[in-house]
């Protein structure tokens, strides 16, 4: 309990962080923080497994990826996003507030668990792999074609379109003006 | 406040924090770090519900929580890639400026 009552408020002002900054690198970089929070309490409930695959594919991977997409598409400076911010913010709590209030008030009302119950056990790589990989492994292999089709899809969206600057020097002498 | 509580109030505010940001930012890349926030509460509350709730022998949290981070690892880079192609066209990111459909 300990630990999770260090973390939780670490985790909490992470999100903040990554919702309120105006700059955009920093609040890729508070996420990243918030996602890496996120791995430490997974390893502090006893999912070690769970714990190190959120590590490698979120704050290795998919923050990255974020960064990086922010230093290719320069986005623009904060000032305008900070003028904007009254308006859009009042929406946005209004929007908000009472999806908050709802989610709290179904955590309050897990009354289906006793407050004292015991403990599952840690995560054991073994058995959890043992059920992956038996029960569950038609769901792996679906997940494996979807991995494999997003790397090829996402190579596709994001090569440069070669075939049209191919093709248009061939039309240029159609074109009445040219000869 | 037991723990099962604390996560899944922490959650439910991290889920609130991230549709805020997608209500409320305009650069394309920080909604997706929006949507990352919510899922990432999704997850953490099947990890609760696993470590603090009934016997679980088969680990379904777990491995709904695997399955998830896959999928959301997914996401990010189909996402990420149409972001990238849209900046190529418009040179912008920001959502507002995306109107050429606009009648």
């Amino acid at each position: 309990m300990t630990p999770l009552l260090i973390l939780c408020p670490m985790m909490i002002l992470a999100a903040l962080g990554a919702v309120w900054l105006a700059r955009p690198v920093h609040a890729a970089l508070f996420l990243a923080l918030a996602l890496a929070l996120t791995a430490v309490v997974y390893l502090a409930v006893g999912a070690d497994f769970i714990g190190l695959v959120q590590f490698m594919v979120y704050v290795g991977a998919v923050a990255v990826l974020i960064v990086f997409s922010l230093l290719i598409t320069r986005p623009g400076d904060e000032a305008e996003e900070l003028l904007r911010r009254p308006r859009s913010w009042v929406t946005g709590l209004a929007c908000t507030l009472p999806v908050f209030a709802v989610l709290v008030y179904a955590a309050s009302r897990h009354t289906c668990l006793p407050d004292a119950a015991p403990e599952n056990p840690s995560l054991s790589v073994e058995s959890f792999g043992r059920v992956l990989f038996t029960t569950h492994a038609p769901a792996v292999l679906a997940v494996g074609v979807l991995l494999t089709a997003v790397m090829i899809g996402a190579a596709l969206f994001a090569k440069e379109a070669h075939a049209s600057s191919h093709t248009e020097p061939t039309r240029k002498p159609n074109t009445p003006g040219d000869s | 406040m037991t723990p099962l509580s604390l996560l899944l109030i922490v959650s439910s505010l991290w889920f609130t924090l991230g549709l805020f940001a997608v209500l409320t930012r305009r650069n394309a890349i920080l909604i997706l770090v929006g949507i990352e926030l919510m899922l990432n509460a999704a997850n953490l509350n099947f990890i609760a519900f696993w470590r603090y709730g009934p016997p679980d022998p088969d680990f379904t949290g777990p491995l709904f929580v695997l399955f998830s981070i896959a999928i959301a690892a997914a996401e990010a880079a189909v996402g990420l890639a149409i972001i990238l192609m849209v900046f190529r066209h418009t040179r912008s990111t920001d959502l507002n400026r995306l109107d050429s459909l606009h009648g």
